[in-house]
């Protein structure tokens, strides 16, 4: 029998703290692929106490020494697996960055030293982007390259563009293969021509990479169209989610319902121009138009969020419109299990693991054909971001056609099945395989 | 002797437009009639004209041994007429050649036996009374909306004055006998059954065309060859289709026109095969046998049972809604309004709801004229949902001289001594 593979993998959003679906992926990737693979994963900053079972974890926020010495120590049996979010860590989307040219940082073979001090500082801020962001992503990639003098393995695995340039030193380092894992593109969060320093770390992450894994055939073809990478080393890997067995997803009070009770439309996710919040907007009205029993409550916080509630006033649609601000993990399961139909009206979103959580609780989902989530769930109602007229179509139809909303959720239940990290991670082994034969 | 029986499905629906809601309580216009005249004309020009056409050359070829027979919905001669009406007159032609038998079926090409036995009813009649109208015939064989079929629908249609009815042969309640003979409906005396033979049919009407099939190209000599294999073992070989096979479902280029052109003239080869109308049949061969078929069975899908239209909630509560219409949509009296809702009872639209080619999100399998069998159920709803208003208010207006029957008959209770 042969060996497993060994993969260095190199993160940034991580648990316990995360600020959006990064973290998660990260997570639930690295967690199933430990049956199959040894892994070491270092992350700019880890709380020690948060375990991932056959995975080694490096958190550069702690002294080299310490580094070196935690990797020969198995880790024990105590997991820790409580995601938190942290409302403060959402307002730093979309990432504004100086201008400053970076290219070198990816091309130069120099080491960006800096002292211990200076980098338990950097990476023990409470804001892992922030506006230094520049400054951690040259640390972690220097810092990177010298562990991996002392490191062991056949495969870099790099998530999104901040671990991309340590990822392509390494690979130039060491001549390892190097798997680099999109789950957002620059192009998504800002605009589908912009050409900024983000950008072309994207890029040259990706062309150097051997395998380029996007979230879904979407994101494929937005790599394809705007970045010009070549389709041939590109194999989407659908994200998978944490099923939540915990709570009783079953949604209560139904039995009771009267024609006359109010519905709950809800958007969860980052209010910011990415997830579409103004097409929203339009869509809102439309249905307000037609429907009186309901409102929308929008879940969450971002760059957007005042413009949207000046949006709101200004149409005068301040009690049809909920904002509930930021809500932790215990609300937003509550607010779930009260939703009638969830809204997803993203411009472009990679995947969208909201709309697949939502879809646990046997919720009927309208969502953006322009995501990856369409791709995994064929049972939603699925409309071009901008077409708000067929969007509030579907909010109309999802609240008031009961054996819609029961067929559409009953088929959903099954197609869920088949998104797991199990399924991810097997796709990504499946890559590494290839890569080392 | 054993004798080929043709039997073709000829049908159109109404189909209903992208109806959205923001239209409910404003736009009372539910047909699309674009589409339903671009449809209408390409099948025409594709299938309707050029297979007519062959079929009268075939008869007066054979000079009139040749026989078919057809079943033309309502909806679709109303449709001809509307668009195409030289398509009546290639099938008045063929009719009138004495080959050529018509089947009686609902008007609407509806569910209706299963829902409303008034309607079902109704709907006979007037489809009866249409083809009387248009062919100058009147058909004494029935045919139910995609051969959907059971013992208590034969009871019923015998007891309407037909003297037979086609149906599926079903391997389930054939149960090793072959469909190749007259069945009769148990405890239903002077009606007789004639049952589909699905090998045969199908394999002109599905693998024609299909390069994968063990037995792909099929040429006329070898389907002459695989009917008069029956010799000896059939009275009656039953090849039920949809008319669009010839030239829509099988284009013209699979070479289906020339298939046909030869098909006959090879059966003949065979001293002993010849052509039969459904009616001739029926006159020719005693039932052999009888047919039990406890619950409703279909032409439809691998199942032949009635999961194309009722299997999802969407398509049960449809079917549930339309026809919870029908008593105040008749009570209205207004012929537009009946018309309008017995156009929804048409069983495509309950067919484009259907989930089964669905799940799994492959749109290849999914035939319809809307997106997804979600959008066929929205665009439904919303339509029903308009009509529904429509119905009420009508009824509000009759409303009034209602409510002295009601009181009447209130008081009228009172004074009723409880026992």
């Amino acid at each position: 029998m042969s060996a497993k593979p060994k993969i260095l993998t190199l993160g940034w959003e991580f648990p316990p703290l995360c600020a959006g679906g990064l973290g998660p992926a990260c997570y639930g990737l690295t967690k199933a692929l430990s049956r199959y693979v040894d892994n070491t994963l270092i992350l700019p900053r880890h709380e020690k106490k948060f375990k991932v079972r056959n995975v080694t974890i490096i958190g550069l926020n702690h002294v080299v020494s310490e580094i070196l010495s935690m990797q020969s120590r198995k880790m024990d049996s105590i997991i820790s697996e409580e995601i938190n979010w942290d409302e403060e860590l959402f307002s730093s989307y979309p990432l504004t960055l100086p201008r400053k040219a970076i290219q070198q940082l990816m091309i130069s073979e120099t080491r960006h030293h800096i002292s211990k001090a200076e980098r338990e500082n950097l990476f023990s801020e409470k804001d892992i982007y922030g506006t230094n962001i520049m400054k951690k992503v040259a640390a972690y990639t220097g810092l990177v390259c010298e562990l991996a003098d002392d490191l062991d393995f056949d495969i870099i695995h790099a998530h999104d563009w901040i671990t991309y340039s340590a990822g392509v030193q390494l690979k130039r380092y060491t001549n390892k293969p190097l798997v680099v894992h999109v789950h957002s593109l620059e192009t998504d969060r800002v605009h589908p021509q912009s050409r900024n320093t983000v950008y072309e770390i994207e890029r040259i992450g990706m062309l150097e990479a051997d395998r380029v894994l996007p979230v879904s055939n979407f994101t494929k073809r937005c790599i394809v169209n705007h970045y010009g990478i070549e389709e041939r080393k590109i194999a989407p890997v659908y994200n998978g989610y944490d099923a939540d067995f915990n709570f009783n997803t079953r949604r209560t009070g139904q039995k009771f319902e009267t024609l006359k009770r109010e519905k709950k439309v809800l958007f969860l996710g980052r209010i910011t121009a990415q997830k579409g919040p103004e097409f929203l907007i339009d869509t809102a009205k439309k249905l307000f138009a037609k429907m009186d029993n309901v409102k929308i409550y929008i879940a969450g916080t971002g760059d957007l969020k005042s413009h949207l509630e000046y949006l709101v006033s200004k149409n005068k649609l301040n009690n049809k419109i909920v904002f509930t601000g930021f809500l932790n993990k215990e609300d937003v399961k509550k607010l779930l299990s009260e939703t009638d139909a969830y809204i997803m009206p993203s411009v472009s979103e990679p995947f969208g693991l909201s709309a697949v959580e939502a879809a646990q609780f046997n919720i009927p989902c309208v969502i953006s054909k322009q995501s990856g989530a369409a791709e995994v769930l064929p049972n939603t109602l699925q409309a071009d971001f901008w077409d708000t007229d067929k969007m509030a179509n579907y909010l109309f139809a999802s609240l008031n056609y009961k054996s819609l909303s029961d067929t559409l959720t009953e088929k959903t239940q099954v197609n869920l099945k088949d998104i797991n990290w199990d399924s991810a991670a097997r796709t990504v082994l499946s890559n590494y395989i290839y890569l080392l034969n | 002797m054993t004798s080929v029986c043709f039997y073709f499905q000829v049908h159109q629906p109404f189909r209903i437009r992208n109806y959205n809601f923001d239209q409910i309580g404003s736009s009372h216009f539910y047909e699309d009639f674009e589409k339903n005249k671009e449809i209408l004309n390409k099948v025409a020009d594709k299938c309707y004209l050029p297979t007519n056409k062959k079929m009268l050359e075939l008869i007066e070829r054979h000079q009139g041994k040749f026989k078919i027979s057809y079943s033309i919905s309502g909806v679709a001669l109303e449709q001809f007429e509307e668009y195409r009406p030289e398509v009546i007159g290639s099938f008045k032609k063929l009719v009138d050649t004495g080959c050529v038998e018509i089947l009686s079926e609902t008007y609407y090409h509806s569910l209706s036996f299963l829902y409303s036995k008034q309607e079902f009813e109704r709907q006979v009649k007037k489809h009866y009374n249409k083809v009387n109208d248009v062919f100058g015939v009147s058909p004494s064989v029935f045919r139910n909306t995609e051969l959907i079929f059971d013992n208590e629908i034969a009871q019923y249609v015998s007891e309407m004055g037909f003297k037979g009815m086609v149906c599926e042969g079903v391997d389930r309640f054939l149960m090793d006998r072959t469909p190749n003979f007259v069945y009769e409906s148990p405890g239903v005396s002077d009606f007789k059954l004639l049952l589909k033979n699905y090998k045969l049919s199908d394999d002109i009407a599905f693998r024609f065309s299909n390069k994968e099939w063990k037995d792909y190209p099929l040429t006329s000599e070898k389907f002459a060859h695989w009917v008069h294999g029956h010799a000896g073992d059939a009275e009656c070989i039953n090849l039920f289709m949809d008319y669009e096979t010839f030239g829509e479902h099988q284009w013209k280029e699979t070479g289906i026109f020339e298939f046909l052109d030869h098909l006959p003239g090879k059966i003949f080869t065979h001293p002993d095969f010849d052509f039969k109308t459904p009616s001739e049949v029926i006159e020719t061969f005693p039932a052999r046998d009888i047919y039990d078929v406890p619950y409703a069975t279909s032409w439809a899908d691998a199942e032949r049972d009635l999961s194309a239209w009722n299997e999802n909630k969407m398509q049960k509560y449809s079917l549930h809604k339309i026809y919870s219409l029908e008593k105040a949509v008749k009570k209205s009296g207004k012929k537009e309004l009946i018309d309008t809702w017995a156009k929804l009872t048409t069983s495509d639209h309950f067919y484009y709801m259907s989930t089964k080619f669905w799940s799994d999100g492959d749109v290849h399998k999914y035939f319809s004229p809307y997106n997804s069998p979600y959008d066929a159920h929205i665009f439904y709803m919303n339509v029903l949902n308009d009509f529904e208003s429509t119905v009420q208010k009508n009824s509000v207006k009759t409303f009034k001289g209602r409510k002295t029957a009601v009181r009447k008959s209130k008081t009228a209770k009172k004074g009723v001594a409880v026992a």
